[in-house]
């Protein structure tokens, strides 16, 4: 005799099944894993340089053959490890292999196809900047050409944008987030605190539900959707509040990949303080991510002062640091003042503090455990040792890893923004958001390049 | 004071998680809400458990309640 049960399709996931059922713990599990066997390697007088592979400068079709020819097997090797663990995490959450895999098949061949535009000696002479390239990549395909849905198993923006982060932290000094942190984050908390009362009082001005106010608000104040579709469900939203608060952000924030590096560029803002303010005024972290990127590139074509490194680094200081760690935060105080302000009439349960843990993004514990893994690993070399070993055997690598995945966050961002289905937002909420950004994008640029700028553009990041 | 009454840890008993009105499966909240995987995930730690209420149309966390609570009923077939 056998016994079946059935249920609804409701998930029940708590304690430890999070740490293979959530992308942030599977990208701190990948994000460790690769640092930790970049280091095994290492340590063993070799490096996993080979696996690692990334396009070399090239300035003819003649000499990008040749380097094919020569890698060719090593971008086969790279697909298959890539598919490998990336399957396993897609199973785990419940995603469908048969799905997910041709789909990445086809996400790394074009990211590989936009690596090796962007280095082309010519890329930055005519704006092919690899973020930019794939954000405009993906969003032809997805709302010119078209693709069957199925194949958004693959289009995974914040597994792809968090294990990346991870892999960043491997190679940023701790001693930089110690020296630094407590500055983005007073940098970013007057900005956050700012633009989430203007976007919230602006709209109850105009009539907007409370609830609704709060979604919007930490939508443009805090960490973009992910913010929204937390305190939505912390202050109870309405169903359909989530969806117009995201399209605001979403619109807002793909407008901002392209002005943020364009209008810093214009201004000559070095590339920390280009970092800083696109940290302090993107939404999300792929889409600010893909602006500093494409903004610390203008540095290594000299454009701009300071280094690619740099605007990355203070992008991450501030956005990660400064702004995303503080959501638990944000919920449970909104929440609360939910239930004990606003009036309750749907629900009577009390406001869980444990969400504070819970809603905690877990990949920036990758990130940090990253740099201090590193920043041990590198300390008692000398800067000679440095840049002749440590350099080329270890960080380089994980550097080369880590470009792969944020291209192919950036290219997913454009595959999988349709902005036919996107909600229509209403005059309302479009007003009071847009209110938001207008000071979040005045305050930000005060605070990141007249308060804080010799700050910021002097960052040391080796 | 009324703000620590409202506190607890964590919520528990006749929760939404247990409700059959509660959906909270990422890949179904993902396909509800355009946009969510284009910037975040339904997959995301922010997230927790959070899902929709079909029966007050509302979207909030698994720990929360309501009067019109109703048990997800556990179907047991037995095969000879």
């Amino acid at each position: 005799m056998t016994t079946t049960t059935t249920e609804t399709a409701s998930t029940k996931t708590s304690g430890w099944q999070e740490l293979w059922s959530k992308e942030d713990w599977w990208a701190v599990w990948l994000g460790l894993g690769i640092v930790g066997l970049a280091y095994v390697f290492y340590l063993s007088g070799s490096s996993i340089s080979w696996i690692a592979v990334s396009p070399g400068k090239w300035s003819t079709l003649s000499q990008l053959g040749t380097q094919l020819s020569k890698n060719g097997i090593k971008y086969f090797a790279l697909l298959a490890a890539f598919l490998v663990l990336f399957t396993t995490v897609a199973s785990f959450i419940g995603q469908k292999p048969k799905a997910f895999i041709p789909a990445f098949i086809f996400v790394f061949v074009l990211s590989a196809i936009i690596y090796i535009i962007g280095s082309w000696d010519q890329a930055n002479h005519y704006n092919l900047e690899p973020p930019l390239v794939a954000l405009l990549v993906g969003l032809f395909i997805s709302n010119v050409v078209g693709l069957p849905g199925w194949l958004d198993a693959g289009f995974r923006v914040e597994f792809f944008i968090k294990l990346g982060i991870v892999l960043l932290g491997a190679t940023l000094p701790f001693t930089l987030i110690i020296w630094a942190g407590p500055v983005a984050i007073l940098q970013a908390s007057i900005v956050s605190l700012v633009t989430f009362l203007v976007i919230f009082f602006v709209a109850r001005k105009l009539g907007l539900d409370h609830r609704f106010a709060a979604v919007l608000g930490a939508g443009g104040a805090v960490c973009g959707v992910s913010a929204s579709i937390a305190v939505a469900g912390a202050v109870r939203a309405k169903k359909e509040h989530p969806p117009i608060a995201i399209s605001l952000v979403v619109i807002w924030a793909i407008i901002f990949i392209f002005a943020l590096p364009l209008i810093s560029r214009a201004l000559q803002l070095p590339a920390g303080v280009g970092g800083a303010w696109i940290g302090t005024s993107e939404f999300a972290d792929a889409a600010g991510l893909a602006a500093a990127q494409s903004y610390g590139g203008l540095a290594n074509s000299h454009i701009i002062a300071g280094t690619a490194d740099q605007a990355v680094a203070a992008y991450t200081l501030i956005k990660v640091i400064g702004r995303d760690i503080w959501i638990g935060i944000w919920s449970f105080v909104l929440a609360l003042i939910a239930v004990t302000v606003w009036e309750r009439s749907e629900t009577h349960s009390k406001v869980e503090v444990g969400q504070i843990w819970g809603r905690f993004p877990k990949f920036v514990i990758g990130f940090l455990i990253a740099s201090i893994l590193t920043t041990l690993i590198v300390h008692g070399n000398t800067l000679a040792d440095y840049n002749k070993l440590v350099k080329p055997s270890l960080i380089l690598p994980i550097t080369a890893l880590r470009t792969w995945a944020f291209t192919f966050s950036f290219l997913s961002i454009g595959l999988t923004t349709r902005f036919r289905q996107l909600a229509s937002a209403g005059i309302k909420p479009i007003i009071a958001f847009t209110t938001g950004v207008a000071v979040n994008i005045a305050l930000g640029y005060f605070l990141s390049v007249v308060v804080f700028g010799h700050y910021w553009s002097s960052i040391v990041t080796h | 004071m009324k703000i620590f009454k409202s506190i607890t840890l964590r919520n528990s008993g006749a929760t939404c998680q247990k409700c059959v009105h509660f959906q909270n499966n990422p890949a179904i909240i993902e396909a509800i809400y355009p946009g969510l995987k284009t910037m975040s995930s339904g997959f995301a730690s922010v997230r927790e458990q959070d899902g929709l209420c079909g029966f007050h149309q509302i979207y909030l966390a698994a720990g929360d309640s309501c009067p019109n609570f109703t048990p997800i009923v556990t179907h047991l077939h037995q095969k000879a």
